[in-house]
């Protein structure tokens, strides 16, 4: 299945992530060898198995679950320690003019 | 001095730990040598991003002054240590090797790191790796590529090549890395040491920053297997903060430090022996395999049928999860900003541009793509299914053997730059540890010798699932036999 630029634009717009026309270029051939490979998933089987997400996973019922106490946490201040320029907001550009 | 320094840091954990409570060394001597190997050669081959020389140095005296006068001492008190730069540290750096974090002090430890500390481990810093753990080189780290100790010119394998290469290069006693697809036993495997990767919940995730959270997992790497069950005992363990964490009761993992394999049944997946697989590095296995018989144990060729699927499926899983773990990096409440934008979405859109690297965002656009609309049930969940059907291979496989033994690598460590241009054929040397992942299970990469170039050929155990005892005993068992592991003598 060969993918078009105009699909990878869109997907690029999906994931919030900007390229340059040269960028995209040298993606959108990558990318088709790519989607070429993962492809090959579909000889793999036809229907019916079921899915499995995560090997680990186990059914947790509401009587399994821990009751909501209180525990110790981080103050606020080291939480956001890494927020560039924080004053009590988070500060961005106007969106809105 | 020097010469001394040299001899202290090739000491195993287990050696060093003996020295320290029998007060032949001080953990200040110890953490000193480590630093001052850290600074000989860690220009050259680029393994740590951060080196936290002062903090060390603090750590080894607190640790010394605990020591001091007490007769009960940690097995692992006072030992040296590297952590790949994804586990979260508090107040110290972690970059993920990607410019995004470049900025990033976490404001907590990762659970990992917790249980370290409470063992009086000393950390020396924060290892290189591919960016948010994509990689299976190490040329995809923001900061520099690590170099192979064996030679300067290969590359360390990946992601954790910083770990394996520090280990290797004896700029630190262990390290702990993650593995999501390879990158602990790949890079262990390139740098001739011991790499393990715990199953699926077994090492608590919490701290350790998410690439793929159904496949992520940390594990030890260590100069031979005696430490890296000594690495185990500290890691492993249920944690409520981590809910994929499995509450079973985790073993004493030395106590399978036995040489010993009469009647274990080893099996050889014959979809491991294809083309694709170099000739010595399946001559090294085969050797492997025979040794083995001839400590007593057995022999037997067995199927994985869906081993074909591994790889696409393991890619289109893994960066769905990656998309969707790495929509939190829009440079507003920590990392990266972008300086210039005019509007919310712009300042989101360069800066995820600005900040991720090119195989990075190659991941988030193929994990968008199987997961988008009208291709979502051909991709995404055809994946999930053929996870299933790897996982009942494997099942099907433990009715018959005990563990499986195969390559780690189809290849041994290949040149800086000989695959950076083809993204697949860098994903198709993934083709013996992806499956691993996708089935949750356990596995042990360890030294078997070297190829016609003098470079570390790995080979690779798998286990059942919580079954790493049986592993260690393999490993160890191979290990005591051929004096192949616990040396690693590149050269510098």
């Amino acid at each position: 299945m060969s993918i078009s630029k105009t699909e990878i634009e869109k997907l690029a717009k999906l994931a919030k992530l900007s390229f340059s026309d040269e960028e995209l270029e040298r993606f959108t051939a990558e990318f088709d060898e790519i989607i070429a490979f993962a492809d090959t998933i579909n000889q793999s089987i036809e229907g019916g198995t079921e899915e499995i997400r995560n090997v680990g996973a186990r059914m947790v019922s509401f009587d399994d679950l821990r009751a909501d106490e209180v525990m110790p946490s981080l103050p606020n201040e080291k939480i956001l320690s890494n927020v560039e320029g924080y004053n009590g907001f988070f500060s961005v550009e106007r969106s809105k003019k | 001095m020097e010469g001394s320094f040299l001899e202290l840091t090739k000491l195993t954990a287990l050696m060093a730990a003996e020295k320290i409570r029998k007060r032949e060394i001080s953990v200040i001597e110890l953490t000193n040598a480590y630093l001052a190997r850290i600074d000989e050669l860690n220009g050259a081959i680029g393994a740590y991003i951060t080196v936290c020389a002062e903090q060390a140095l603090r750590q080894a005296e607190s640790v010394q002054k605990k020591l001091d006068g007490r007769e009960n001492i940690l097995p692992l008190a006072g030992i040296p240590a590297g952590i790949k730069d994804n586990i979260c540290t508090r107040d110290v750096k972690t970059t993920c090797a990607s410019k995004m974090l470049d900025n990033f002090f976490p404001p907590y430890d990762a659970a990992v790191i917790e249980k370290l500390s409470e063992s009086n481990v000393v950390i020396l810093g924060k290892l290189n790796m591919d960016e948010f753990a994509m990689g299976s080189s190490n040329e995809n780290s923001w900061y520099m590529p690590v170099k192979n100790p064996w030679d300067h010119e290969r590359v360390p394998g990946g992601s954790s090549g910083g770990a394996a290469a520090a280990v290797a290069s004896h700029m630190s006693c262990f390290a702990l890395g993650s593995d999501t697809g390879g990158s602990i036993r790949q890079p262990a495997s390139f740098c001739g040491v011991v790499g393990l990767k715990p199953t699926y919940g077994a090492v608590s995730r919490f701290g350790l920053i998410a690439f793929a959270s159904s496949l992520d997992q940390i594990g030890p790497i260590t100069r031979d297997v005696a430490d890296c069950a000594l690495v185990m005992n500290v890691i492993a363990g249920h944690d409520p903060l981590d809910s994929t964490s499995v509450d079973i009761e985790y073993p004493d993992y030395t106590t399978f430090l036995k040489n010993d394999v009469k009647g274990l049944k080893i099996g050889l997946p014959k979809e491991y022996f294809g083309s694709g697989l170099h000739e010595e590095v399946k001559a090294k296995i085969l050797d492997a395999a025979k040794a083995y018989e001839s400590y007593g144990a057995i022999i037997e060729e067995i199927s994985l049928p869906f081993t074909e699927y591994a790889i696409p499926a393991y890619y289109i899983i893994s960066s769905a999860e990656a998309s969707s773990n790495l929509a939190r990096y829009d440079g507003i409440k920590y990392g990266y900003r972008a300086k210039e934008y005019s509007d919310i979405i712009d300042l989101y859109k360069k800066t995820r541009s600005e900040g991720f690297g090119t195989e990075v965002k190659r991941r988030i656009m193929l994990g968008t793509y199987a997961l988008s609309s009208g291709y979502y049930d051909a991709y995404y969940k055809k994946a999930l299914k053929v996870r299933r059907l790897i996982f009942e291979d494997f099942q099907k496989a433990y009715q018959k053997v005990d563990v499986i033994l195969g390559p780690t690598s189809p290849v041994t460590a290949f040149k800086i730059g000989e695959k950076t241009a083809n993204p697949l054929e860098m994903y198709l040397s993934d083709v013996y540890t992806v499956s691993v992942n996708i089935a949750g299970l356990c596995a042990i990469s360890l030294p078997c010798g070297f190829d016609s170039k003098g470079l570390p050929v790995g080979m690779q155990l798998i286990g059942k699932p919580f079954d790493e005892g049986t592993l260690i005993r393999a490993a160890y068992t191979y290990e005591s036999n051929t004096g192949k592991s616990g040396v690693t003598n590149c050269g510098i």
